[in-house]
């Protein structure tokens, strides 16, 4: 699926790809792209360089002597030559009707000295001129994961991603990747920009807004050029789909020369949350913040309402899950008088409550039917608007390695309550003394929609800033 | 005078600072609620023009080069009859000439008093990025202590007047604590409108203040007005 006529279309559905002046002994550009080849993509390699040509065709990979010589036209390139040759790398682009280049290719403005400077002011005004569509430079591109087009040998290659990013560093755009599919989540589509000298942070959100393959929008962004272009497009974006902003930096930290009491206390910090809030953007301030809020967007059922329902295991859990989720906003009230009524008929009170929050592991005891029967009268109770349960892996790890049905079970269970309940459901599993065995057991809470958290902290502010913005129907 | 007329003036003059009974004025020309002002240049006017507004009335200088005007003595508040006010002119000059001998006296302004209530603070300031920004926050130690105040983008939707009021942490003292009448949120609000409105209308206005606004249960009204105009 793509965004047909669209002027960003063709790169970010490429069928042929060409990686312009990619060098051994590792040959990065080439080896993270070859799932690409791998699943039918045309992968071309551009190399002058005699030297280096034999590793290239070692891979596999035919070599052309020039761009312009490629027989197919070329979507998207990988420029990876030093910056002095990237003018005439631009040339050929611009005359190949390249659909769009990423320059790797780094040592321009960002270094602030004069060559640089005049290099990418050179590249900036022959793209232009040629309405070229140009990633970067010093970027580290785009991130296919569905065609197998990769910045990193270690990001997934999948199907099935929903989640739409857009960064202006390159660590981060990679990072994200990385701890996303760690917790089982995946990209649909991914840019890092860098110095974003033709296509801008607005360029890259226009058309993952129009993409039906991006559910959600998340972005890392220091700051930006054009702000009313920016505002502009992050409103038809929100007005789509959900947008998650994360800021880096406190762009414009210099004092400001002003003559009111209004300009003093306008921080650039305090600014920029206000039109997020303005747009109806989602604010993060981290990777981990960003992470759980796409946990929470793509598998939480909306819900504006503040009263939780809270399950614990023991105790202290109890306290200490309605400690965090009330320092949230949250509510942790009464439940209805039915509802009461019917946990007194077999919750087991002795070591264990019913109130809210709920300490039932005394009352489960790993009873399928019995855990089931908590989740329906919790769903049922008009007095309940989500429901968070917690299960740490001090007591599971133990018995779900030796019987590691009895996870399989419990996930069934959950999945099954959170498929059919209106009522978004989070679940938290502190890693505990296990956090190796725990990274895995959280892949199939993920593979089957359950949004986990490693602390009752993370699923609380992931909550108090995602759940009106579920996206699960 | 006009805004326009009054924009020409202060440029005329190389000024890029408003006077309050400037600012004031065209405040009130858009229909923000400000406290009666006007300017006086002799006792007598002083007295006449406070018989004008009822009692008590404030008098503070008008000076283009006096930054802090209590600090110099350039304010009165209070006065109950025509002759206190034409004693408090006096002073007022008298006591700004003495502290600062460089001061140039254009006159005293002359100032309804708003009856109590919560002061909160309404602002413009122009972002580098964005363009004019509204600010929205508790007076006094709220924001000089806590920078408690919310941001938007000028002019304001639907409902972000209101959004920035919910915003502030200290939104409970605008509902009445101690004992204290709930004020009136809408004609906050309404003032957040209008104000955006005024920056949105006039991009030569690079900040203002209005600080502070006086909220009570019968409305709002500011009661001390800024307005930096941009360099031309």
């Amino acid at each position: 699926m793509s965004v047909p006529g669209h002027t960003l279309d063709r790169m970010f559905n490429p069928k042929t790809v060409a990686v312009i002046g990619d060098k051994g002994p590792n040959y990065m550009w080439l080896r993270n792209n070859q799932p690409f080849k791998d699943q039918g993509g045309n992968l071309y390699s551009v190399q002058i360089d005699e030297k280096e040509i034999p590793g290239i065709e070692e891979l596999g990979i035919e070599n052309f002597r020039a761009l312009t010589d490629i027989p197919e036209p070329v979507d998207y390139a990988i420029v990876a030559v030093p910056r002095h040759v990237s003018p005439y790398v631009m040339k050929d682009l611009i005359e190949a009707k390249v659909g769009g280049a990423a320059f790797f290719t780094s040592g321009f403005a960002e270094t602030g000295e004069e060559l640089g400077v005049s290099l990418q002011a050179q590249l900036t005004s022959m793209a232009r001129e040629a309405n070229f569509n140009v990633v970067g430079p010093n970027c580290m591109g785009l991130y296919l994961p569905r065609v197998g087009v990769r910045f990193n040998p270690d990001v997934p290659v999948a199907d099935d991603g929903r989640v739409g990013f857009v960064s202006q560093s390159g660590t981060h755009s990679i990072m994200f990747s990385l701890v996303m599919g760690a917790n089982g989540m995946h990209l649909s589509r991914c840019a890092s920009f860098g110095n974003a000298i033709v296509l801008d942070i607005s360029d890259y959100l226009e058309y993952l807004t129009e993409d039906p393959e991006t559910e959600v929008i998340a972005m890392y962004v220091e700051g930006v050029k054009d702000g009313p272009r920016f505002v502009k497009a992050l409103r038809a974006a929100t007005a789509r789909k959900p947008v998650v902003v994360w800021k880096g930096g406190q762009t414009d930290a210099g004092a400001r020369a002003t003559m009111s009491h209004t300009g003093s206390l306008a921080s650039p910090h305090a600014v920029w949350s206000g039109i997020m809030r303005q747009c109806g953007a989602i604010s993060t301030n981290s990777l981990d913040e960003t992470v759980d809020v796409a946990k929470v967007l793509l598998d939480a059922k909306p819900s504006t309402g503040r009263r939780m329902a809270l399950m614990a295991m023991t105790g202290g859990q109890s306290v200490s899950i309605t400690d965090a989720f009330v320092g949230q906003g949250f509510e942790v009230g009464r439940l209805s008088e039915q509802s009461y009524e019917e946990l007194s008929s077999f919750f087991n009170i002795v070591g264990g409550s019913y109130q809210n929050p709920l300490d039932m592991a005394g009352t489960v005891q790993g009873k399928r039917e019995v855990l089931e029967r908590i989740l329906g009268i919790l769903d049922a109770d008009e007095s309940v608007d989500a429901l968070v349960m917690e299960q740490s892996a001090m007591f599971g790890a133990r018995q779900w390695k030796d019987h590691p049905e009895r996870i399989d079970d419990l996930v069934d269970t959950l999945a099954g309550h959170a498929e059919q309940s209106a009522k978004p459901f989070l679940m938290v599993m502190h890693p505990a003394h296990e956090e190796a065995f725990v990274s895995e057991v959280r892949l199939k809470f993920a593979e089957r929609r359950i949004p986990v958290f490693a602390s009752f902290e993370r699923a609380a502010a992931a909550a108090a800033r995602a759940l009106p913005r579920g996206t699960r129907s | 005078m006009t805004f326009t007329e009054t924009i020409d003036r202060a440029r005329g003059e190389s000024r890029t600072l408003l006077s309050e009974v400037e600012a004031k004025g065209a405040l009130a020309e858009a229909g923000v609620p400000v406290t009666a002002t006007s300017l006086a240049q002799t006792r007598e006017e002083a007295a006449a023009q406070a018989e004008a507004i009822s009692y008590p009335v404030a008098l503070k200088v008008v000076s283009p080069n006096v930054a802090h005007k209590s600090d110099v003595g350039g304010v009165v508040l209070g006065l109950e009859s025509h002759e206190e006010v034409a004693e408090g002119y006096d002073e007022i000059i008298r006591s700004v000439q003495a502290a600062q001998p460089s001061a140039i006296i254009e006159g005293v302004s002359v100032q309804e008093m708003a009856s109590p209530g919560v002061e909160v603070i309404v602002g413009v300031t122009t972002d580098p990025q964005f363009g004019p920004v509204m600010m929205f926050g508790l007076g006094g130690i709220m924001v000089e202590v806590l920078g408690d105040v919310a941001f938007r983008l000028a002019p304001l939707g639907e409902g972000d007047a209101r959004d920035m009021i919910d915003e502030i942490q200290g939104r409970q003292v605008l509902d009445g604590v101690r004992g204290q009448p709930p004020v009136d949120v809408g004609a906050i609000e309404a003032m957040l409108d209008q104000v955006s409105q005024f920056a949105a209308e006039h991009p030569e206005v690079a900040e203002l203040d209005l600080n502070p606004v006086i909220a009570s249960p019968e409305g709002a009204i500011a009661v001390d007005a800024r307005i930096v105009l941009a360099e031309a």
